[in-house]
């Protein structure tokens, strides 16, 4: 399999379309009223300009390929100390915009390839993928621990390797291993099973959707992992008729849909197969009238948009044979792909609900501050990062906050911890679970 | 040795600003070396992020002491390179300090310190349905800056330079002593007016950072009418536009009466230079101008077809004209996230942006945009130029905005040849550059009055002994 995977060195020309204006710095709309905020976690929190935005992510690319900078254990650390959330990428509007998490990993993959990174602890996440396949050192079978329950209960989880199933619910390493993040797969399992799906899971056979390797610039892992999983899509779609691959998880969710579109052969494997979050699947079949709300939840919640389920899923369009504005010019975008409406309009349209709008929304979200390596290479400062989110949400006079990602789950829950809040993370799968009861 | 020097400075720096900023560290300091404009990069020798007016002042005390330049900077957008470090030393990161100290809604004046971005400025001020004089500049960037550098925006033609809407100044002079111009010099908390008082404000603004350290500026905001309108006309040649602006400037009904080339109407700016289409005006204008009622308006309105009738009769190539849209939107709807990322003027170009920026009096538009027009077709560069009037008619704006390829030395250098060729035209026509790069000084300073620049060495050694303030700047 071929993968078109970049190296900074062919990103060199497009990122000499930065002009240095710092526009990426901070959120802001004209409005009326005009609004504005901080959207670089890095920035906000380490100052310096070569922290700040893709302006000073650019500033490291430029001058490692300018000869000017080496690698030093600092230089590694300001490249890592990101959380590839793409919040810069929204306010720039030049040519390099489309390509501006691209550079930023591929900074990573650099310094992975020249022997240097990834940070020491994230060499532990290398490690763990290449003998566990996921990358929490979690043995093969912990992977199946959420599923108890429905043993227990005698509602067992199809296993897709035995039985044939239309769904594959591909969990992800994060729900599956994180403790505190195993309620998105069981609230997921639970309401697929009220709703009547026809789904199976991999159990301890799935392998990690190789995200994480990904992000933190080790493309050799992404490619063994994401390789095997194209083998296994294809398998299952030809040998047990699954059609739609469904995952609660952004991050899986974000690499399926973005980074494995990389592989040659993608077009080819995924033929025939839909991939799709669990939120939009619940909201089709709601808006089918195939979802029915049966309780009712007096919440007063808002709504965080994770990067991976928003903005990253962005669809640039370029101009590639200069038939528009010239050779490679960015024209413009589509946000069709990014599930801004879909879960705010199934997390309304629970009966009881109290919704409030944060400030940062949607395409100016602020990130929950874990990802891109950061929860596993810089825990302390995910957790202050997922604070001020919590801080932000607090503002709104919300008790809890709702999203769709089990990485935010975990690290704003943390956040909320660290300041000592109330206020919760929840998944939106587990609010719906609630108030959807067992068919009788 | 020398290291053991440069160590001992950066402990010391430590020990002001604590060690999460300030530092020696190559890839910070490289992140600093550079901005848009063709000025060569160079690199700073540290960076400090200072967050209060105690650290400044300490930062510059050290620093005069051991005679090292310090460069203030507060988002480095200045398109003149005016915060590259021509002798490195410390470069002085202002943007942490961003507090809106208090927005006085009654008399209409903000304080604000360095940090604060037109963004952030804009947002609250508008919850009190006030504005400032937006420049058509990235909006992350620094208000304070902006208004030191006699910097222009939105409301110039009414209001003059944001320069002249300074209020009062909190300043750390390069010895580290504090001091205040304006009325909080004499009343801690009363920022409402530079005057009557001797203009001592004028020690700090348009000295590039080369005379102190603004750390809080008193600036004057005004209200929003609720009725935007447009006037928008075109012409075939700058004299005939030239006719109307003073004609119209004459009224003192523009908030912003701004004439544009038709290469700097296009989104973006055609790199490298292509000619205009056959037939197309060369040159649009357009007069923003607010209003509380309608009948406010449409008094306005009278006047501005008064206008364009009387220029008519003189038979000028005046016409009504439909200002490109994306172009007009950049220019009203202030501050703009779309035209601060630089998309109308470099997109196409690439990473480098310039220009000639000068203050020239209106009768000397034409002839200077002409030979400019030679210098930068020359060039194959677009003469992508703007007028304004600022606060009435006798002067105002002259400047193309230039982009470049800034990945090629060669496309970068013949950007700088073209424009300081520009810049010399516009010297010997009687104009003055702004916010100007070194090679711009240099030309100045050839032409000064031998009494204008021995006072101003005179005043700079008063204020600045042993030459730290953005050292090198003034071209001497
Ligand atoms: C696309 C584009 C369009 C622009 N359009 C306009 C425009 O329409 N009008 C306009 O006026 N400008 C314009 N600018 C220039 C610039 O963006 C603005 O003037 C901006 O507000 C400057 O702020 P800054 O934070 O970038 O200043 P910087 O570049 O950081 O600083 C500018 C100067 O001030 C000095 N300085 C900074 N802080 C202090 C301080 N506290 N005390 C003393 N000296 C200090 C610096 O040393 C430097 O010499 C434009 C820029 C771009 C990129
Ligand atoms: S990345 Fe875009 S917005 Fe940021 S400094 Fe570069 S050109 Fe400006
Ligand atoms: S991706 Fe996010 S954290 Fe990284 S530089 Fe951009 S805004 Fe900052």
């Amino acid at each position: 399999m071929e993968w078109n995977i970049t190296t900074l060195e062919e990103l060199e020309d497009i990122l000499w379309r930065c002009t240095a204006c710092g526009n990426c710095k901070a959120a802001y709309n004209y409005g009326p009223p005009p609004e504005f905020g901080e959207i670089c976690p890095a920035g906000a929190e380490f100052g310096f300009e070569g922290f700040m935005a893709s302006k000073g992510k650019i500033a490291f690319a430029r001058g490692i390929l300018d000869g000017q900078l080496e690698w030093t254990d600092e230089l590694l650390d300001a490249i890592y100390k990101c959380t590839v959330c793409a919040g810069c990428q929204n306010q720039c509007e030049l040519d390099h915009k489309p390509f501006i998490p691209e550079i930023i990993e591929a900074m990573r993959r650099k310094s992975v390839k020249d022997g240097v990174g990834p940070m020491p602890t994230q060499k532990k996440i290398a490690q763990s993928m290449r003998s566990y396949n996921n990358p929490y050192q979690g043995p093969r079978r912990v992977r199946m621990d959420w599923t108890r329950p429905f043993k227990k209960a005698k509602k067992p989880i199809k296993d897709i390797n035995k039985e044939p199933a239309d769904i594959l619910y591909y969990v992800g390493c994060t729900g599956a291993f994180n403790l505190p993040a195993r309620g998105v797969p069981v609230a997921t399992a639970s309401l697929f099973q009220k709703l009547g799906l026809d789904f199976g899971i991999l159990g301890e056979d799935e392998i990690c959707c190789g995200s994480t390797a990904m992000r933190i610039g080790d493309a050799d892992e992404f490619k063994r992992v994401a390789e095997s999983n194209l083998e296994t899509f294809k398998r299952l779609h030809e040998e047990r008729g699954v059609n739609t691959i469904v995952t609660s998880c952004a991050g899986c969710y974000r690499a399926i849909k973005k980074d494995y579109v990389l592989s040659s052969e993608y077009d080819k494997i995924m033929g025939g197969i839909t991939v799709i979050h669990t939120v939009e699947l619940l909201n089709n079949l709601f808006k089918e009238g195939k979802l029915k709300f049966t309780g009712e939840l007096p919440w007063k919640v808002t709504y965080h948009d994770p990067c991976h389920t928003g903005r990253h899923l962005t669809k640039f369009v370029i101009d590639k044979d200069g038939s528009q504005l010239w050779k490679g010019a960015y024209v413009g975008l589509n946000e069709e792909d990014c599930l801004y409406d879909v879960p705010r309009e199934i997390l309304q349209a629970i009966p009881g609900i109290e919704f409030t709008e944060m400030e940062r929304i949607r395409d100016n979200s602020y990130c929950c501050g874990g990802g891109g390596g950061v929860m596993t290479g810089y825990g302390d400062w995910a957790a202050k990062n997922a604070s001020k989110r919590i801080e932000e949400g607090m503002k709104t006079g919300a008790e809890h906050m709702v999203s769709i990602c089990p990485f935010c789950h975990y690290n704003l829950n943390e956040g909320s911890r660290r300041i000592g809040s109330e206020m919760k993370l929840y998944d939106l799968v587990e609010l719906l679970d609630q108030v959807i009861a067992e068919p009788k | 040795m020398l290291a053991k020097r440069e160590d001992m400075i950066l402990d010391e720096l430590v020990s002001i600003v604590g060690k999460d900023n300030a530092t020696a560290a190559k890839h910070i300091r490289y992140a600093y070396s550079y901005d848009l404009s063709f000025v060569t990069p160079k690199l700073p020798d540290y960076v400090v992020m200072a967050t209060t007016v105690e650290q400044v002042q300490n930062i510059l005390k050290l620093a005069n002491r051991d005679k090292i330049p310090v460069v203030p900077y507060t988002a480095g957008s200045n398109i003149g390179g005016l915060c590259i470090p021509e002798q490195g030393g410390i470069l002085l990161d202002l943007k942490r300090m961003n507090k809106i100290i208090r927005i006085d809604a009654e008399s209409h004046y903000a304080i604000i310190e360095p940090g604060v971005s037109h963004a952030q400025l804009a947002m609250e001020l508008y919850k009190h349905n006030l504005r400032w004089s937006w420049p058509v500049g990235p909006p992350s960037a620094s208000v304070s800056s902006n208004a030191l550098c006699h910097g222009i925006g939105g409301l110039s033609g009414r209001y003059g330079l944001n320069s002249e809407e300074i209020t009062s100044m909190e300043v750390v002079l390069p010895t580290g002593e504090l001091v205040r111009v304006g009325s909080c010099a004499i009343r801690e908390d009363s920022w409402h007016s530079v005057l009557p008082m001797p203009q001592l404000d004028g020690l700090f603004k348009g000295w590039l950072g080369t005379s102190g350290v603004v750390t809080k500026m008193g600036v004057r905001v005004h209200p929003i009418p609720p009725i935007l309108k447009v006037f928008t006309v075109s012409t075939h040649n700058l004299e005939d536009m030239t006719s109307y602006m003073v004609n119209l400037g004459n009224y003192e009904i523009c908030d912003d009466l701004t004439g544009v080339s038709w290469w700097l109407s296009q989104v973006p700016i055609p790199y490298p230079y292509r000619p205009k289409p056959d037939g197309a005006p060369e040159w649009y204008c357009f007069g923003a101008t607010y209003s509380w009622t309608k009948k406010e308006k449409e008094a306005r309105e009278e006047i501005w077809q008064n206008v364009l009738d009387e220029e008519k009769k003189k038979g000028t190539s005046i016409q009504y004209a439909d200002y490109p849209e994306e172009a007009l939107k950049a220019r009203t709807q202030l501050p703009s996230r779309i035209v601060g990322s630089t998309k109308n003027y470099t997109k196409m170009a690439g990473g480098g942006i310039s220009w000639p920026g000068t203050f020239t009096p209106a009768n000397k538009w034409a002839p200077v945009y002409n030979k400019w027009k030679e210098i930068l077709i020359d060039h194959k560069l677009s003469p992508a130029t703007r007028v304004t009037n600022y606060r009435g008619v006798h002067y105002g704006m002259l400047r193309a905005m230039i982009p470049f390829n800034k990945q090629s030395a060669e496309e970068t250098e013949n950007a700088r040849h073209a424009i300081v060729e520009c810049l010399k035209v516009d010297l010997d026509a009687g104009g003055i550059p702004y916010k100007p790069p070194v090679d711009f000084a240099a030309e100045i300073n050839k032409r000064a009055h031998p009494g204008y620049l021995s006072l101003l060495k005179q005043v700079k050694q008063l204020l600045d002994p042993n030459d730290i303030m953005n050292t090198g700047k003034l071209g001497f």
